[in-house]
């Protein structure tokens, strides 16, 4: 569904991500993880296109690298984006509704938004009350609901347990799960790493823009391999 | 009794007219962080293409009002796409110096074109007419501006209330890039905010002609001084407070006729500018502005 | 970085010098071609290019002063002339001879219709009186930041402006005020050209202007350690005025008739478009954008009065030099916002010039550059 070949994103003098290479199929979880400053963030803005990056980027046999942000998402790529970015000014609605911005088939729209509601109830009753007074882990169910609404094939999501109590985390990574089952393709980006491996059928480690390991999650549970690219905080 | 009606109408329709402008302002501003001082100058070009166009033999009232709307849309979003757009991601300061000179370099085409002397324009005139409502003579067209004026406010806020467009404008006026990662075209976004600003330009340009009779070069250069003081004093980037800041400017501009003396009435402006000045002093995040509105925008 | 003048390398750099002493020697530097121009117009140029030069000078030091404040705060500053005004109505006021007086302000308010100082004390009080008005609206000015403390400038200029109109009794109205004695010419000017050049240069480099523009490039990391950027831009508020206001003074004394015309828009955009081409954040840049823009005005001045070619006379063109000038500022913003000079001093060119000379120094970054 989603391939990368020889990815690289420069920011001035600094390479934040150096020739990665990447592959998923429908249905399929990958787990970016790493320390701070690995790369990561800067991946899943390559893909979107918010940073400029060489290399291609291929959706579904299509090779998107060139085309702009606006022109990615219509082709079937979401993001919930590091720190939610929900509207704090827009309502919870008005906020699905920007979700479903390129959509056109209103009824389809109405059930998209009715099923988000019932899976994450809290949303349906503050559904008029301005995002910004949401909290953390309500902000990010309505990001990942907001990514959702477009119905992409990808979804990029970047730290959705950031900063959010282990419940909470944990709920949002059923529904992540519940996505997955459905056959959508994740690429996710984690700093918790037992969370993240719960579903993934991949686990790419990075490190200063490069890929340092590359396994299932079994292999890298089962190896010292944890300890030595994540330390003791990785569990 | 009669006065203090009349003043109040008189008062009403000032801010009307300031509160028109600066929307169109804040407009821009809010979503791009553009300090749009040649906002002026489109009022002064719609103004310009009216008179030709009258020139020509269309000069009906209603034409009139039509084309002067339709010109400064087109002027609007045509600067948009020779000037703004180059800067559209520099800091603001980049921004307010291109308008700046953009400002300047239409008000002297103005001069160079057409001519540096006022032009009469009186298509306009049959607009002004003074009403006798029982004992109270009140003139025509500072009711329609008022009208006219909130009818606008009230269209602007449906369409950023309700249209999936005006949400995105909303949306855009707090997180750019988050709007486009919603797969909406930045460029429409920000063609919507010029067109709603050249809609608003040209309602005000309307006004103006009708009250002045006539169009000169710098025209839109002090207008648009006063509101961005407007939008200042509400807070800039707050479309509300711009809209609150102009009626509020009007207030204090009759209230200072009223109240100086007849040969200080030239110093109304300078007044006007002071109390506004002092206002900051006490908040200078503006009334109706938060911190976050106040400093430099970076993107 | 202070390295002891005993162990500098002879030869390789310039010794390290403090930062007045640095201060000084670039201001001098870059005041160099101003007076080399200066003085080829002095020997040999006819009256009126003397004068067009003196004119050149005038709007250089304004220029300058405009630098002091926009360079170092990073916020545009579009009164300025507001204070230029000042200074030349100040000199005006209390200069003019008493007999010229009771033709033009015969009803002056305080008395001063009858006070008729020497200019040493009239331009002393004239810079007192600009030094007062400034450091009243600097505590207004320093409280905004951004966009809102340049839209309080530009209305500060229309303050200014709507009182030199609207009280004839003091400041003669829309007329021109006439009868100031002419005291100065070229050589004066450009003596205080100099002056200007090395003081805007001396509060750049002053532990105060660098605070200051380093709370430009970022506010909240200036606030944590301990800058006080209010005061800051306060100070540079007030020297800038000065300095204006000091021009102003000159442009009186200088030309003899001054109107409050003179000190509006035109003025604004002409001094505002000289430093953005050289660049705003170095004196050096202001300078350079002076020089330049005050040639290439000269030529469009020609052409939109009019020019004869081979008996054709081309119609006039009234605002064409207005034209001109907005667009440099709207090229300069689009294609190099940092101006001609960007961020470097014209002893930053020689010093870079120096260090890509000697060998095994190529790799040196200039700090100056990355930004």
């Amino acid at each position: 569904m989603l391939r990368l070949e020889t990815v690289s994103v420069q920011y001035g003098p600094v390479r934040a991500v150096r020739d990665l290479d990447l592959a998923a199929g429908a249905g399929a979880l990958i787990a970016l993880l790493g320390p701070n400053g690995a790369g990561k963030t800067s991946t899943i803005a390559a893909i979107s296109g918010l940073v400029p990056a060489t290399g291609r980027i291929m959706l579904a046999g299509e090779d998107i690298s060139r085309l702009p942000v606006e022109d990615r998402i219509k082709r079937g790529i979401a993001v919930a984006p590091e720190g939610r970015r929900i509207f704090a000014n827009l309502t919870v609605a008005e906020n699905l509704r920007m979700g479903a911005a390129l959509r056109r088939d209103a009824t389809g729209v109405r059930q998209d938004t009715d099923r988000y509601l019932s899976l994450f109830p809290v949303l349906g009753e503050r559904i008029n009350q301005h995002a910004g007074t949401l909290s953390g882990g309500e902000q990010q169910m309505l990001a990942i609901a907001r990514a959702m609404m477009s119905r992409p094939k990808v979804l990029l999501l970047d730290e959705p347990s950031l900063g959010l109590a282990p419940l909470i985390v944990a709920r949002i990574f059923d529904f992540i799960g519940q996505l997955k089952a459905e056959g959508l393709t994740v690429i996710l980006v984690e700093q918790n790493a037992a969370q993240a491996m719960r579903f993934a059928d991949q686990v790419c480690v990075l490190a200063s823009g490069r890929v340092s390991y590359r396994g299932s999650p079994a292999d890298l549970a089962g190896a010292d391999v944890m300890k030595l690219y994540l330390g003791d905080a990785g569990m | 009794m009669e006065y203090l009606i009349q003043q109040l109408l008189n008062a009403l329709a000032f801010g009307a007219e300031y509160a028109l402008i600066a929307l169109g302002l804040a407009v821009v501003f809010s979503i791009m962080g553009l300090v749009n001082f040649a906002h002026g100058e489109v009022i002064a070009g719609a103004a310009y293409a009216v008179l030709l166009f009258a020139g020509l033999g269309f000069g009906a009232p209603l034409l009139v009002i039509g084309l002067a709307i339709a010109a400064a849309i087109i002027m609007s979003v045509a600067l948009e796409r020779v000037a703004f757009r180059p800067v559209r991601n520099a800091p603001v300061t980049t921004g307010l110096l291109t308008a700046f000179g953009v400002s300047i370099v239409l008000q002297n085409l103005f001069q160079l074109l057409v001519s540096p002397r006022p032009q009469a324009f009186p298509a306009l005139n049959g607009l002004n007419v003074t009403w006798h409502l029982g004992p109270w003579a009140i003139s025509s067209l500072q009711v329609m501006e008022l009208a006219a004026a909130l009818l606008a406010m009230l269209a602007l806020s449906a369409f950023l209330g309700r249209s999936l467009l005006g949400i995105a404008m909303r949306a855009a006026s707090r997180d750019f890039s988050t709007v486009r990662l919603m797969g909406i075209k930045a460029n429409r976004v920000v063609a919507a905010a010029f067109v709603i600003s050249g809609a608003l330009a040209g309602i005000a340009c309307v006004f103006i002609l009708a009250r002045r009779g006539g169009v000169t070069p710098d025209m839109g250069f002090s207008l648009v001084l006063k509101a961005f003081v407007a939008c200042v004093i509400g807070g800039f980037g707050s479309l509300f407070g711009a809209a609150a800041g102009g009626m509020l400017l009007g207030f204090i501009e009759v209230g200072l006729l009223v109240l100086l003396p007849q040969e200080m009435g030239g110093l109304k402006d300078a007044l006007t500018y002071v109390i506004v000045t002092m206002i900051l002093i006490y908040r200078p995040e503006g009334l109706f502005g938060t911190r976050r509105d106040l400093g430099d925008k970076e993107f | 970085m202070k390295q002891d003048l005993d162990t500098a390398p002879a030869g390789a750099v310039a010794a390290p010098l403090p930062w007045w002493g640095r201060a000084l020697a670039g201001g001098a530097l870059a005041a160099l071609p101003v007076i080399v121009i200066g003085l080829i117009v002095l020997m040999v140029a006819p009256g009126w290019v003397q004068n067009l030069t003196a004119m050149a000078l005038i709007n250089l030091m304004i220029v300058v002063g405009l630098q002091i404040y926009s360079g170092n705060s990073g916020i545009v500053h579009l009164g300025h002339s507001a204070f230029v005004g000042l200074g030349a109505y100040g000199m005006a006021i209390l200069t003019t001879p008493l007999v010229m007086k009771k033709l033009s302000i015969p009803n002056a308010p305080f008395g001063l219709a009858g006070v008729e100082l020497h200019w040493l004390p009239g331009a002393a009080l004239a810079l007192l009186v600009v030094g007062v008005i400034a450091w009243i609206s600097a505590r207004v000015i320093a409280r905004l930041s951004g966009i809102a403390a340049t839209i309080v400038s530009l209305a500060f200029l229309m303050v200014i402006h709507s009182v030199f109109l609207h009280w004839p009794a003091l400041f003669k109205g829309n007329q021109g005020f006439f009868g100031i004695p002419k005291l100065i010419g070229l050589p004066e000017l450009l003596l205080a050209a100099c002056a200007v050049i090395l003081i805007a240069r001396l509060f750049r480099e002053s532990p105060g202007g660098l605070q200051l523009r380093a709370s430009a490039q970022d506010q909240k990391a200036a606030d944590a350690i301990g800058i006080d950027s209010r005061a800051l831009r306060r100070h540079a508020w007030i020297l800038s005025a000065l300095v204006c206001g000091l021009a102003g003074i000159l442009f009186a004394v200088f030309s003899g008739t001054i109107s409050p015309r003179l000190f509006f828009f035109q003025q604004v955009m002409l001094t505002l478009a000289m430093l953005i081409l050289g660049g705003m954040a170095s004196v050096s840049g202001a300078v350079a954008g002076a020089v330049i823009l005050s040639l290439v005005l000269e030529l469009i001045r020609n052409i939109e009065s009019g020019v004869t070619i081979g008996g054709v006379t081309t119609p006039a063109l009234l605002g064409l030099s207005g034209v001109a000038l907005g667009m440099v500022i709207v090229l300069c913003m689009a294609l190099r916002p940092q101006g001609l000079l960007g961020h470097r001093e014209a002893d930053d060119f020689l010093e870079k010039w120096r260090v890509s000379r000697t060998p095994g120094r190529n790799d040196r970054r200039d700090e100056n550059a990355t930004r």
